[in-house]
C-alpha cells in the first residue's frame, strides 16, 4: 500500500512539473549545473586514483598504506584537526560564554575580535607567528625563546585562532539560546550555581559544542595556507596534494591522496549533520521565556574576563606585528619605516588587485543568485529529485579545497570542457565553493517568511518566475545583500583550491601573498595582506551602508541579519 | 543623462577599450626569474618593443615543466624565459619545446651553454654557493662551511633551509652537485650517495618551494645554513646588507645555465622569436649586472664583485645526464627523504 501512495506521490510531482515548464526549466538548468561543476570533477578525481593511463590500476591505494611518507601527512593531518577541535571549541567556549552569559562590559568589541579572523587571508596568522615566534620573532628574541614554531605547535596556535571564529558563532547562539527557565528550576530547588552549569547548561550546550567541534575539525583539515607557511617537517595532507599535482604532475597521486582527504571530512559532515544537529537541545523559536541568566558572580566572571583580554591581547598582537612589518624596511633586521612594500604591492600586484576584484565582483551575484534559487527550489517546492538537489549543493561543505582544485584541473583541462587558462574557471570556483553556506543562509531566510504571502501570489495567477521575483526576493533582500558580502569576503581570502586553477591571464591576491611568503619576503606578504584586509573592511561597510540606506530599519521582521 | 544618450557612450566605451586592445600583440610567457626581476627584464622589452603587450606568470622551473605537460594538448604559453635548464633539458625530452638555430644568439654561444638541437639557450650561468649567517655562526661556535661533508656537521641540524628537489632548480641542480662530489662523481646515485642524502636530510630544518628564499631566510637569521645560487646570495642577502657570508665547497661546485626555450605550438610563435633574439642581446643581457647574473652573451657587461668562474671550483656534472633522468633521480630522492 505503502509503494502506491509513494507511487502516485511522485506521479503528481512529475506532473506537476511538467505543467510549469519555467519551474521544469530551472530545475533541469540547476541540475545540469551541479552536475558539471560539483560531481564531474569529484568522479574525476576518483576515476584518476582508480585509472592510471586507461589502465584499472590503483597504485597508490595500495602504496598507500606501505610507504611511510605516504600515510604519515594523513595521520599528521587527524592530529592536528583533533588538536585545533579541542583548543578551537575551548577559546570559542569562553568568548561565547562570556558574551552570553555573563555581564561584563565591551561585549561590542570582544565580538569583533571574535570575528576578526574571518575577514583575513587565514594565513596571515601564520605570517604573524612567524614575525612574532619565529627563529629570529620579535617574542622568541625578547624571552630568549627556545621554542621551534614550524611543525605541530605552529600548526595548532595558528589554526586555532584562525577557525575559533566558527565555534564562536555556534556556540554563542546556542548558550544564548538555552531556555532560562531550566535552569532556573534547578536553581530554585537549591543547587548551586556550578551544579546548575554541570548538570543543566552543559549537558544541554552538548550537541553545540559537537557540532563546534566537528566544523573546526573539518576546517583544520581542509587548511592549505597556514601549513604551507609553517609545517615545517611536519607535512600535511593538503600541502601533500598541492606537491603531488603542481610540484610533480603526478596526477593519480594527487587523486588517491585526495580520496584520502575526502574520507574523513565526509564521515564528519555526515556525522555532524545527520546526527548531531537533529539532536538540538535548545529552543529554536528565538523567543526564550524571559530574559537569559546572566552571572554576575565576580569568582567566575573574573577570570573568563582575564582570559577573554589575554586572548584579544594575543589576537591583536599579530595582526599589529604584521600591519608594523607592512612597513618595514628590511623585516628583522632593518625596521626603519618605508612605503616601499605597499609601492611593490601596487606596482608588480596591481593588476592581481584588478584581476581579483574583477572576477570576486562577477563570481558574487552570480553565487548569491544561484544559491537563493536553490534555496527557494528545496524550500518551497516540491519536485522529482529536491533531496538530490538539496544533497548535492551541500555536497562542498565537506569537501576540502584541494579536492575541488585537483578535480577542476582533471575535469576542465581536456576537452570536452576545456576551461584551463580562463578567468571562466576561477569563477566557478568560487561560485560552486561557496554555494552550501549561500543555500543553507537562504533556506534559513526563507523559512522566516510565511508561504501564505507567496501562495496569494500565485492563486492571484502569477507564475513561479513572477512570484519570486516580485514577492520573495524583496522580502529576503536584506539578509540576502549581507550573504552576498559574505561571498565577497570569501573569494577575496580563498586560496585553497584557486591555487590550481590559476594562469598567466588572471592571478590572485592570495596566491601572490603565498608566493612572497614563499620568497621569505615577509614584509611584502605583510603589505599584501593589509591591502587584501582593507578591500575586504571596505566591502562589508559599503555593504551595511547601502543595506541601511535602502532598507532604513526594515531590518528585523524578517530574522535582521 | 537622458538613457539613449547614457547607452550610447557606454558603447562607444566599450568599442573603444576593444580597439585598444585589439590594437597590442600579445604574447604569454612563463618565467621562472623571481617576480621582482621578470618585472624588470619584461618592462624593458615592452620599452623597446611598444607595440608587443607581454603576459606573465611567474612559477619555479620544475612547476613550469609540469606546466606544460598538463597544457601538452593546449599549450597556453609560448616562451619559457629563465630558470635552470635541467628542467628545460626535461622538457626538450619530453617534446615540449620547439627549436629555434636561426637565432643569431646561436652563433655566437659556446656548445656548452645550447642545447645540440636549437631546443634551448643559455641566458646566464650560476654557481652553486653556501649562505650562513654570521651571528648564528658566532652562537654555535662554527666556521661557515667549505665542503659538502661540513654540512653533516651537527651544530648544523635543523639548521639547513633549501628547496625541496622538486620544485626548484636550485635544489635539484645541488642535489646533482652533491651526487657528483660525493663517492663516485658517476652520474646518479651511488651507495655512499645515499647516505649522505639521508643524513643532509636529517639537516634540512624545513624544505620551501622557492630556490632563492633560503638566502632571504639565512638573512633574517630564521635558519643558520642555505644552499643558493652565488647571484641570489649576492642579490638577496649580501647586497641587502644581512649578517650573511658566502662560501664555496673546496671538492668542487656544481652550476647552471639559466635557459631559455620555445614552447611547441604555442599560441605567439612570432613574438617569442622576437622576445628570444631580444633576450640574448646586449641591451638585455646588460640588464643582469643589476642582480649579478653572469650573462653569457660575451659583450656584455659584468656586475661588481660578481663572482667569476676562477674563483670558484666547479665540479664535472654532466648537466645533460640529470636533466634527461630527472624523474627518476626525484623519485628516488622522495625514497630517501620521504618528501614529495
Amino acid at each position: 500500500m505503502k509503494l502506491d501512495a509513494y507511487r502516485r506521490e511522485l506521479g503528481g510531482e512529475v506532473r506537476r512539473l511538467v505543467r510549469d515548464p519555467v519551474l521544469l526549466g530551472i530545475v533541469g538548468v540547476t541540475f545540469l549545473l551541479l552536475a558539471i561543476f560539483i560531481v564531474f570533477p569529484l568522479i574525476k578525481v576518483v576515476q584518476n586514483s582508480l585509472w592510471t593511463r586507461g589502465a584499472f590500476e590503483p597504485r597508490y591505494f595500495l602504496e598507500f598504506f606501505q610507504k611511510t611518507y605516504y600515510w604519515r601527512p594523513l595521520v599528521n593531518s587527524l592530529i592536528v584537526g583533533a588538536l585545533v577541535s579541542l583548543c578551537g571549541t575551548l577559546v570559542a567556549f569562553i568568548f561565547a560564554y562570556g558574551i552570553a552569559r555573563t555581564d561584563i562590559p565591551g561585549k561590542g568589541i570582544f565580538r569583533i575580535i571574535a570575528m576578526m579572523p574571518i575577514v583575513s587571508p587565514p594565513f596571515l596568522i601564520a605570517l604573524a607567528a612567524i614575525l612574532l615566534l619565529g627563529n629570529h620573532g620579535v617574542i622568541t628574541e625578547a624571552l630568549h625563546l627556545d621554542w621551534d614554531i614550524y611543525g605541530l605547535s605552529g600548526l595548532v596556535l595558528t589554526e586555532t585562532l584562525a577557525y575559533f571564529p566558527i565555534a564562536f558563532m555556534i556556540l554563542e547562539g546556542v548558550l544564548s539560546k538555552i531556555d532560562p527557565s531550566i535552569e532556573e528550576a534547578a536553581l530554585d530547588m537549591g543547587a548551586s550555581k556550578l551544579r546548575t552549569f554541570l548538570t543543566v547548561t552543559l549537558p544541554l550546550a552538548v550537541p553545540g559544542i559537537a557540532s563546534a567541534m566537528l566544523l573546526v575539525f573539518i576546517r583544520s583539515l581542509e587548511d592549505f595556507g597556514n601549513p604551507m607557511v609553517i609545517q615545517g617537517r611536519f607535512r600535511v595532507l593538503t600541502v601533500a596534494i598541492y606537491h603531488a599535482a603542481v610540484g610533480r604532475y603526478n596526477l593519480p597521486l594527487g587523486a588517491t591522496l585526495a580520496i584520502f582527504m575526502l574520507l574523513p571530512t565526509l564521515m564528519i559532515f555526515v556525522v555532524q549533520k545527520y546526527y548531531v544537529a537533529r539532536r538540538s537541545y535548545v529552543t529554536v523559536t528565538g523567543k526564550p521565556s524571559g530574559i537569559g541568566l546572566k552571572t554576575t558572580e565576580r569568582r567566575i566572571k573574573i577570570p573568563i574576563l582575564v582570559a577573554m583580554l589575554l586572548l584579544t591581547g594575543g589576537i591583536l598582537l599579530m595582526y599589529g606585528v604584521v600591519l608594523f612589518g607592512s612597513f618595514t624596511k628590511l623585516w628583522g633586521y632593518d625596521n626603519s619605516l618605508t612605503l616601499a612594500n605597499y609601492r611593490y604591492v601596487f606596482a608588480v600586484g596591481g593588476q592581481y588587485i584588478w584581476d581579483t576584484l574583477k572576477i570576486a565582483l562577477i563570481a558574487t551575484p552570480i553565487g548569491g543568485l544561484l544559491s537563493i534559487m536553490i534555496a527557494y527550489l528545496v524550500v518551497r517546492k516540491r519536485f522529482v529529485g529536491r533531496g538530490a538537489m538539496e544533497f548535492t549543493s551541500m555536497l562542498n561543505f565537506a569537501v576540502p579545497g584541494v579536492v575541488v582544485g585537483i578535480g577542476y584541473v582533471l575535469a576542465f583541462n581536456t576537452p570536452p570542457i576545456q576551461l584551463t587558462g580562463t578567468a571562466l574557471i576561477i569563477i566557478l570556483v568560487f561560485i560552486f565553493r561557496r554555494m552550501p553556506v549561500g543555500i543553507r543562509d537562504g533556506i534559513a531566510q526563507l523559512q522566516q517568511i510565511d508561504p501564505a504571502i507567496e501562495e496569494a501570489s500565485s492563486s492571484l495567477g502569477a507564475g513561479f518566475f513572477r512570484t519570486f521575483t516580485r514577492v520573495t526576493l524583496p522580502l529576503v533582500a536584506p539578509a540576502f545583500l549581507s550573504g552576498l558580502v559574505y561571498i565577497f569576503v570569501r573569494c577575496m581570502t580563498a586560496i585553497s583550491a584557486v591555487i590550481f586553477v590559476v594562469s598567466a591571464g588572471w592571478q590572485l591576491l592570495t596566491v601572490a601573498l603565498l608566493y612572497e611568503v614563499d620568497q621569505a619576503n615577509l614584509a611584502a606578504a605583510a603589505a599584501y595582506g593589509y591591502v587584501i584586509i582593507g578591500i575586504v573592511l571596505s566591502a562589508i561597510v559599503l555593504m551595511r551602508f547601502v543595506v541601511g540606506k535602502l532598507f532604513k530599519g526594515n531590518l528585523t521582521p524578517l530574522g535582521g541579519e | 543623462m537622458a538613457r539613449g544618450e547614457a547607452l550610447g557612450l557606454t558603447l562607444l566605451l566599450v568599442v573603444g577599450l576593444a580597439v585598444v586592445g585589439l590594437g597590442a600583440d600579445t604574447l604569454t610567457i612563463y618565467t621562472a626569474f623571481d617576480a621582482d626581476q621578470a618585472q624588470v627584464y619584461i618592462e624593458a622589452f615592452e620599452a623597446s618593443h611598444p607595440e608587443i603587450d607581454v603576459e606573465w606568470v611567474r612559477l619555479s622551473s620544475g612547476e613550469v615543466y609540469t606546466r606544460l605537460l598538463a597544457e601538452a594538448s593546449n599549450p597556453q604559453a609560448s616562451l619559457w624565459f629563465g630558470g635552470s635548464n635541467t628542467s628545460h633539458i626535461a622538457a626538450a625530452k619530453a617534446g615540449l619545446l620547439a627549436p629555434y638555430k636561426e637565432s643569431l644568439a646561436w652563433q655566437y654561444i659556446a656548445p656548452q651553454f645550447r642545447d645540440p638541437n636549437g631546443l634551448w639557450i643559455g641566458l646566464y650561468v650560476g654557481y652553486i654557493g653556501f649562505v650562513s649567517n654570521t651571528e648564528f655562526l658566532t652562537e654555535a661556535g662554527v666556521d661557515a662551511p667549505t665542503s659538502w661533508q661540513d654540512l653533516l656537521k651537527p651544530e648544523f641540524t635543523g639548521e639547513i633551509t633549501i628547496a625541496y628537489a622538486f620544485a626548484s632548480g636550485t635544489a635539484y641542480t645541488t642535489l646533482a652537485g652533491m651526487l657528483t662530489a660525493i663517492g663516485s662523481s658517476e652520474p646518479g646515485f651511488d651507495d655512499d650517495d645515499k647516505v649522505y642524502v639521508a643524513a643532509f636530510n636529517e639537516q634540512v630544518g624545513q624544505y620551501n618551494s622557492s630556490g632563492s628564499a633560503a638566502a632571504t631566510m639565512v638573512g633574517l637569521g630564521e635558519f643558520g645554513v642555505g644552499c643558493v645560487f652565488s647571484h641570489d646570495i649576492v642579490k638577496k642577502a649580501i647586497s641587502k646588507g644581512y649578517p650573511v657570508v658566502m662560501t664555496f665547497p673546496e671538492e668542487g661546485t656544481s652550476y647552471e645555465i639559466g635557459g631559455m626555450a620555445l614552447i611547441k605550438d604555442g599560441p605567439q610563435p612570432e613574438l617569442a622569436k622576437i622576445f628570444y633574439d631580444w633576450a640574448m642581446s646586449k641591451e638585455a643581457q646588460d640588464l643582469y649586472k643589476d642582480f649579478y647574473r653572469l650573462p653569457l652573451n660575451p659583450e656584455a657587461e659584468l656586475a661588481e664583485g660578481s663572482v667569476r668562474a676562477t674563483d670558484v671550483n666547479v665540479l664535472p656534472v654532466d648537466l645533460v645526464w640529470y636533466g634527461d633522468n630527472k624523474d627518476t633521480m626525484l623519485d628516488q630522492w622522495s625514497e630517501i627523504t620521504g618528501e614529495y
